[in-house]
């Protein structure tokens, strides 16, 4: 089977630029605002998009990283374990959340991610955004603001790769 | 034959006439750029201007089918250091010195162009003639020459027409509009409707676009009236829009932002745009006459999306509440860098968002 580049670096770019802009459009010059990346790889788009808006309206989006392991609906747990670390844990009461992520695929890792976010407090709003969005829903999920749209099988997976970790930047269907 | 560019200003420059012979009037601009001088005379942004080109040598492309810009030149006069004459059998090409004949557009060469040129920067963007012989007549007529300030009535189309496709409904409001934008409006398979300035916001919305562009034109946006403004305003808040040019600086004005007119106007394509968001640097043909004013931009409905390195004026701007953005620059590169066609990629993925949240 041969693989294939569906975004290459130049459109991961333009498209993690479009994002920033919509999460601007709905959030009225990022007040309020907080971005939480779920681990691993949406915790560095998380850090693009604030980079971004740091670039256009001068100010620092505070951006937290999630991991969602200890909330999985495939593993029996009892929540012992916080999604945040608590390092960079802020105070979400009231706030407007934008959860970012790589793939939305299940909706299972954003159900996970909501439940890990709720636990530590209410805030105004949630938000999710993604790079890619792959379909397959398996909840009530959908994405508020979306880099690409894929349109995939079940049986493929997508790779999203970041420079941060990966080297390059770029979205690759491996079958 | 020996013929004369007389300036408002009293200066004369003289050289050998081509092109038709006839005596013209218009705004004398100048350009900068080192390629597409057909795409340039026959952009109609330059409706009622004469340019003068820095480049040294003019016309050894000859003239191309596939390089127009507009169907009738709107320019009033050609200034060039040195004309290359280009058979006409090589490749049935056209030469420059035919076309402007044909439409009657008389032009000049072995004029002091980098003279002129800098002449030009000091003096501005001002009133000129070419004549035959430099006589108080000559000088009195060009004093008593009024400019139009009808460019847009004179440029843009009085009806709708369509360039159908198999993609997304695009509707393009006319205020003088280059071909580039058709052509790459094209590559995408849009299905484009092309309108007057004066159509009513109603006419617009019963077509259900998908997206919207506000199209380049000539002239001073501030003479357009103010029911263009309007129909922005109510636009731009339902369906995504992208403004071009004179469409940018209406995009401005109809959001509580405004305009300064340039001392010369830039015409060229070697400034270095920055995207502040990605802080990633672009070329682009530019043409503008005016700008917006950086003190008198409405913070609270646009910021500043693009800015150009060298004089730092505001190339893009985008609104804070709806998917509605434009440029200064002219993306489409006809002619010009080919890079800054990502900003229709940025409008149509804006597009794609819209179509599949209102399905």
């Amino acid at each position: 089977m041969v693989n294939k580049i569906v975004l290459d670096q130049a459109s991961m770019q333009r498209a993690l630029t479009r994002i920033t802009y919509e999460i601007l459009e709905h959030n009225k010059g990022g007040q309020n605002l907080i971005l939480v990346g779920v681990k691993t790889r949406g915790e560095y788009l998380a850090h693009r998009i604030a980079d971004r808006l740091e670039q256009l309206e001068g100010v620092k989006i505070p951006v937290m990283a999630i991991d969602i392991s200890d909330y999985r609906d495939d593993r029996l747990s009892n929540h012992t374990k916080l999604g945040l670390d608590e390092d960079d844990r802020v105070n979400i009461i009231d706030k407007n959340i934008v959860l970012v992520d790589d793939v939305l695929f299940t909706g299972r890792t954003t159900r996970a991610a909501l439940d890990a976010l709720i636990q530590i407090g209410r805030p105004k709003t949630i938000s999710l955004a993604v790079l890619i969005d792959r379909g397959h829903r398996e909840l009530p999920i959908r994405a508020d603001f979306v880099g690409k749209n894929i349109p995939t099988a079940q049986n493929e997976k997508i790779q999203v790769r970041v420079k941060e970790i990966d080297d390059v930047d770029e979205v690759e269907i491996v079958h | 034959m020996e013929r004369h560019l007389i300036l408002e200003d009293g200066t004369v420059f003289s050289g050998q006439g081509f092109g038709a012979p006839a005596t013209t009037f218009g705004e004398i601009i100048f350009d900068t750029a080192t390629s597409g001088y057909q795409e340039t005379i026959t952009n109609p942004i330059y409706d009622g201007q004469m340019i003068v080109f820095a480049m040294p040598v003019v016309g050894a492309d000859g003239i191309h089918a596939e390089a127009y810009e507009s169907i009738n030149p709107k320019i009033r006069g050609m200034i060039v250091h040195d004309l290359a004459e280009v058979s006409t059998n090589r490749q049935r090409r056209m030469n420059l010195d035919r076309f402007l004949k044909q439409h009657n557009i008389p032009g000049l060469y072995q004029v002091d162009t980098r003279k002129l040129i800098r002449h030009l920067r000091e003096t501005g963007s001002q009133k000129a003639t070419i004549v035959d012989v430099v006589d108080d007549h000559a000088r009195d007529q060009l004093q008593a020459t009024v400019l139009t300030n009808k460019q847009v009535q004179n440029t843009a189309t009085t009806k709708a027409y369509s360039n159908p496709g198999r993609g997304f409904h695009i509707v393009v409001i006319d205020f003088g509009l280059k071909n580039g934008i058709l052509r790459v409006l094209g590559d995408y398979d849009a299905n484009v409707t092309v309108l007057p300035y004066t159509t009513s916001v109603d006419e617009v919305l019963t077509l259900d676009p998908d997206g919207i562009i506000l199209s380049t034109g000539p002239g001073n946006p501030e003479d357009l009236p103010e029911s263009v403004l309007t129909l922005i305003r109510v636009l731009q808040s339902k369906v995504p829009m992208l403004g071009i040019g004179l469409g940018h600086e209406l995009f401005a004005l109809a959001n509580n932002s405004e305009l300064t007119t340039l001392p010369a106007e830039y015409h060229g394509m070697n400034h270095p745009i920055q995207e502040i968001i990605s802080q990633e640097m672009i070329y682009a043909r530019q043409g503008r006459g005016y700008v917006v004013d950086p003190d008198a931009l409405d913070t609270k409905k646009l910021f500043v999306t693009h800015r150009d390195m060298v004089d730092n004026s505001i190339q893009g701007l985008r609104h804070r509440d709806f998917p509605a953005f434009s440029v200064q620059f002219f993306p489409d590169g006809a002619p010009g860098p080919l890079e800054a066609k990502r900003v229709f990629a940025d409008f149509f993925e804006t597009v794609v968002d819209y179509v599949q949240k209102n399905n």
